[in-house]
């Protein structure tokens, strides 16, 4: 090939490079419609992290530059062209021309050494300061401390909004996470069963729940708003599925969510939907899916004046319910989610679908059971067949089994006796 | 350097024998040697290094093929939202499973056949130490590797397959959450693997260190064997703490012992250590290898000595000792606490400066050389460019609060697969084609294989570059599938499309394997010559294919690239010429009259008793029972059978010596090997 065409060719390969490499760089600046992206953060931590790692990925960049261009630069520069035969006297070379037989150089080692531990050292310093500022969870000004517990395939919260959380909760929520915004709110992750990790991108990092031990972590969003998450730790079958959600309200709306969530469920009035649904409900669902008020373990068979209508149906807070290991030779109620107030979240079965088709038409969270449209067809599918929506291990007690006994009336109820739970 | 004008002429010394006394009654049977070393039978029953070596590189080829296959799955199944090609369950088998296959089943044992067949040649010994350890480490290896490859077929498709992920973190690896044998098949053929790494590292300590040509002092070693020596350091240290975690795995799940049932009080943490600790100077075993790989390739095609020769092997042991300080970053959201996330985040912030010490002496060989784009150097620089990417999000995860961001998202999925396929699978094939003329006695033709890398390069870059982007989007590992409103389709898509023209890359490099296979058979066989390439080391002295008795004399050394000085001198202006054409200096191969450990039966037969036992670990105790008695048959068979025979083909009308033994100890005593390995038998 003459020199031209060849030019040419390097031409438009560095062309091709650089237009590709400009894209990537568009790609990841516009970040439009990526709930789970590290790269816009809105919480403090999620920013500070951002702010430590940011100027590392340019320096990267630049290092990144110079390595590759200085390949490309050897090549371009000292390349011989000639015959691929390769049966010359000289071996693969046809001529007898050498280059000067360097054989190093220790100045240059040293520098090429010393200059990148001196980079390193500095950046060094710096991640030190951010990583015991990040680790420093006491730094908050609230009471309030939720307890997280990963279990096969979803997550649990405690609140205890005086803090101690070797005492029972005051209230307890799943998969969707309620914090007030501007504020650090403390938790302490655990799990039920194997290792998850909670993580709400956006927001903070991840740390994992181990099962047996307590990992302080902190979450704070600087504001109001809707974060997705998903468990970042493989943790068998459906890992994927395990998603979670956490959700930024004002200190007066936070407020408001969380004076309705202290309260119980109603019981519905006998002979309606309703009632029917809660029967169902209670044979079929009621061996792991707490409503305060109106199911415990206690009432199987139906009974609702032995329901309590608080948390107290645990009795004694520990074992499982305190987020210690979970030994499943039996099914414990509490071992799925407490569905009280089911309709005053966003989304179901580890958050991996809307509980309201129109989720996206920006329906204030405190208003979603008030004026969103029911999923309903992927919550009656969900209630007939969850192993077909959501891969389960239900003939070992990990996530939720089929009912696929149930007619579609009786599914209707349910789905009934669900919505009354506000 | 002055002008070598030792072209060897003549032999300097045979290694033959002295005969000995003819031995009247000779054993019968098995413990006879087998014989010949032509057919089928000659493989099995090998202790040639070189047929080892080559064993290993066709098995590590096969398993390549099906860890492909799974990562093709793997990428077909998230190529869409909510993808339903594979379903979750099975999923989490195929992507546990091109793990465990493309890390202990594909990079360590292709590693292990560049090991095997060059070591020795390259320090100019005729074979390993211990040649029927050697062929008992492949055999294992594959007993293992077969295994666990089986426990994808065993009881239906991907029914008993492991699900834990390579890391396969405990209690999810209990009988509580995966009750079905997969993870039995990775506890047990791991440990069996671990057995074949851990005798073959010993093996070529014991050859590095005592079977150097004359001369051959350690700063005179390719910068290949130094590599491979420190990766078997590596493994020797490395091997045992990964036994550990899989002995204590297999006990809790067959024999329920309580060492990671957290009801039972037990801490999960205790395997994420145990198992890191192996993990991380895993990484190091997998890539000094091709680092070695790349320092032989590149000063050859740059017409140059490798820069910094001293400082490259400096850079490698730091690599090796600062590997074992590094392995808590793995664990950074594990909850190990701030101060140890601090200080293993300096200390692997610091591995970066040999890592990268290597890349600049890599460019400085380059710089001012006679660049000679070939299809190993091409594969070489590949490495150089590819390897840099992986080392810088290396670096990044090292800033352990954003790693607290990036760990167990794609972002990390990028990050290790530009340092293994991007560094040590390049290399590897790097390696493959630049020896291939060496080991088969032709070439590779450079038109395809130029082609297949360019396809392999630029597939693995649309495959791998976007995962750091899906990654810094918040895409996690390991999940089945994604939702669609979560914005990862764009990328996966392009993604998968990318893992589609890797395999078409690879399937091209198969096809110019064939095809010039092919072309050297029809053309007559023609003779590639010992040094097709104009190379450095001694390996290139000798004839291609290498003879089996590698040398036709010992080769006494003066200095390093040895083989390079006996070609070029330096005139009295200081220009490099030509002292010497290559087919004077080289070794032709004739040299007939070179005394070679004998083949056995029974590595093999010891393979096959190890594998009895891992299934009889997972299904029956009376089968496990068969293969011990197995096992400690052909132990003794192994003692009992003589220590050599005469009539082995390599062997010639002098060899009568089987019953004596004596041979004449050379000063690198690898004549005397029949002797040191009949002695460490038991």
């Amino acid at each position: 090939m003459s020199k031209r065409p060849m030019a040419l060719v390097w031409l438009s390969s560095l062309l091709v490079i650089a237009g590709t490499i400009a894209l990537i760089v568009v790609a990841i600046v516009v970040d439009d419609n990526h709930p789970l992206s590290t790269l816009s953060p809105v919480g403090r931590h999620g920013r500070e992290i951002a702010e430590l790692i940011n100027p590392i990925f340019i320096v990267a960049g630049v290092v990144f530059f110079l390595v590759q261009g200085a390949v490309l630069a050897l090549w371009w520069r000292f390349r011989v062209a000639g015959s691929d035969a390769g049966d010359g006297e000289f071996g693969y070379y046809e001529d007898d021309e050498f280059p000067e037989q360097v054989h190093g150089n220790n100045r240059l080692e040293v520098a090429w050494t010393l200059i990148p531990t001196v980079l390193l050292a500095v950046i060094s310093v710096f991640t030190l300061i951010a990583l015991f500022a990040l680790e420093d969870v006491e730094a908050s000004d609230e009471d309030m401390v939720v307890t997280v517990i990963g279990q096969q395939w979803w997550w649990e919260y405690q609140y205890h909004l005086d803090g101690n959380t070797d005492t029972a909760p005051d209230f307890v929520a799943a998969n969707e996470l309620v914090i007030p915004v501007g504020v650090d709110v403390p938790l302490d992750i655990k799990s039920r069963d194997v290792i998850h990790a909670f993580w709400i991108p956006k927001l903070n990092g991840k740390k994992d729940a181990v099962p047996g031990r307590s990992h302080d972590w902190v979450i704070q969003a600087e504001e109001t708003g809707t974060f997705r998450g998903q468990c970042t730790e493989f943790c068998g079958l459906s890992h994927g599925y395990m998603k979670m959600v956490a959700v930024a309200l004002t200190a007066e709306e936070f407020a408001e969510w969380r004076d309705n969530q202290i309260t119980a469920a109603d019981m519905p009035e006998e002979g309606t939907a309703e009632h029917a649904g809660w029967e169902v409900f209670s044979q079929q669902c009621a061996s792991c899916h707490v409503v305060n008020g109106v199911t415990s373990p206690a009432n199987r068979g139906g009974d609702p004046e032995s329901a309590p209508d608080n948390w107290d149906i645990y009795g004694e807070f520990n074992g499982v319910y305190a987020g210690t290991y979970l030994e499943t030779d039996t099914l414990v109620a509490g071992a799925a989610p407490n569905l009280t107030h089911l309709m005053t979240r966003g989304t179901f079965a580890g958050s991996i679908f809307d509980l309201y088709l129109n989720a996206g038409a920006h329906i204030p969270y405190l208003e979603l059971a008030e004026k969103g449209t029911l999923n309903r067809g992927e919550l009656e599918a969900w209630i007939y067949n969850a192993p077909e929506r959501k891969p389960a291990d239900a003939d070992n007690l990990r996530g939720m089994p089929a009912r696929t006994g149930l007619s579609p009336d009786d599914v209707d109820n349910v789905v009934a006796f669900l919505s009354t739970l506000d | 350097m002055t002008v070598t004008d030792g072209a060897i002429t003549a032999p300097e010394e045979t290694l033959a024998l002295p005969a000995g006394p003819v031995i009247a009654n000779r054993p019968l049977g098995v413990f006879t040697r087998p014989q010949g070393n032509e057919g089928w039978k000659s493989w099995l029953f090998t202790v040639d290094h070189k047929r080892i070596g080559v064993m290993y590189g066709a098995a590590a080829m096969f398993f390549f093929l099906v860890g492909g296959a799974e990562a093709l799955f793997i990428r077909l199944q998230l190529a869409t939202p909510d993808g339903s090609v594979i379903g979750a369950g099975t999923y989490n088998g195929v992507f546990t499973m091109h793990g465990v296959t493309m890390i202990f089943l594909v990079a360590m044992p292709m590693a292990a056949a560049f090991a095997n067949y060059l070591l020795p040649l390259q320090i100019g010994a005729r074979d390993v130490a211990f040649p029927r350890l050697n062929a008992f480490s492949f055999w294992c290896f594959l007993a293992g590797g077969l295994l666990l490859t089986s426990s994808m077929l065993i009881g239906g498709w991907f029914q008993n397959v492991p699900d834990g992920g390579w890391f396969n973190y405990a209690p999810n690896s209990g009988v509580l959450f995966s009750p079905h044998k997969g993870i039995d098949f990775y506890a047990v053929g791991l440990q069996i693997t671990g057995i074949a790494s851990l005798v073959s590292s010993i093996n070529l300590i014991v050859t590095v260190l005592n079977m150097r040509t004359k001369g051959m002092s350690l700063f005179r070693m390719p910068v290949l064997t130094w590599m491979l020596l420190i990766t078997q350091f590596l493994l020797l240290f490395a091997i045992p703490v990964i036994t550990v975690a899989l002995f204590l795995l297999m006990f809790d799940r067959l024999w329920d012992a309580n060492f990671f049932n957290v009801a039972a009080g037990a801490d999960p943490l205790l395997w994420q250590h145990l198992f890191w600790i192996f993990g991380h100077p895993e990484v190091y075993i997998l890539v000094l290898p091709a680092f070695g790989i790349v320092s032989e390739i590149i000063p050859t095609f740059s017409r140059k000595p490798l820069f910094g020769y001293h400082f490259m092997v400096a850079s490698g042991i730091a690599i090796g000792f600062m590997g074992w300080g590094v392995w808590a970053h793995h664990m950074f959201t594990s909850g190990i606490g701030p101060l140890a996330v601090a200080a293993f985040s300096v200390s692997t912030m610091f591995i970066a400066v040999p890592t990268g010490v290597k890349i600049l002496n890599w460019l400085g060989t380059m710089y001012g050389g006679r660049l000679r784009f070939t299809t190993p150097m091409l594969y070489a620089v590949g490495v150089v460019s590819m390897f840099t990417i992986g080392g810088l999000s290396g670096v990044t995860h090292s800033i352990a609060p954003s790693d607290t961001q990036q760990t167990d998202t794609y972002y990390i999925v990028a990050h290790f697969h530009y340092v293994i396929f991007g560094g040590i699978i390049l290399g590897l094939f790097g390696g493959l084609h630049f020896w291939w003329p060496k080991i088969f006695g032709y070439m590779l033709d450079e038109g395809w294989g130029k082609a297949a890398f360019w396809v392999i390069l630029i597939g693995f870059n649309f495959t791998f570059g976007p995962m750091h982007i899906l990654g810094l989007q918040g895409m996690s590992r390991r999940i089945a599938t994604y939702r669609a409103d979560e914005g990862f389709a764009f990328w996966n898509m392009v993604a998968t499309i990318g893992a589609f023209v890797i395999a078409i890359g690879v399937a091209m490099l198969l096809w110019n394997i064939y095809k010039s296979t092919r072309d050297w058979r029809r053309a007559g066989r023609p003779d590639v010559g010992p040094d097709p390439w104009d190379a450095r080391a001694l390996e290139w002295m000798t004839a291609s294919p290498t003879p089996e008795h590698n040398f036709d004399s010992e080769i006494e050394v003066e200095g390093l690239d040895e083989f390079w000085h006996r070609k070029y001198g330096k005139d009295e202006t200081g220009r490099v010429v030509r002292a010497a054409p290559t087919s004077e200096v080289a070794h032709d191969g004739s040299n007939t009259k070179v005394h070679l450990p004998s083949p056995s039966y029974w590595p093999i037969v010891l393979g096959g008793g190890i594998l009895l036992v891992g299934y009889g670990l997972i299904y029956n105790l009376w089968l496990a029972a068969a293969g011990v008695v197995l096992l400690v048959a052909s132990i003794y068979g192994w003692i009992l059978e003589p220590p050599d025979d005469p009539e082995a083909a390599g062997h010639d009308e002098d060899g009568h010596d089987d019953g004596d033994g004596h041979g004449d100890a050379d000063s690198n005593g690898d004549s005397a090997e029949a002797e040191e390995e009949a002695a460490t038998v038991g």
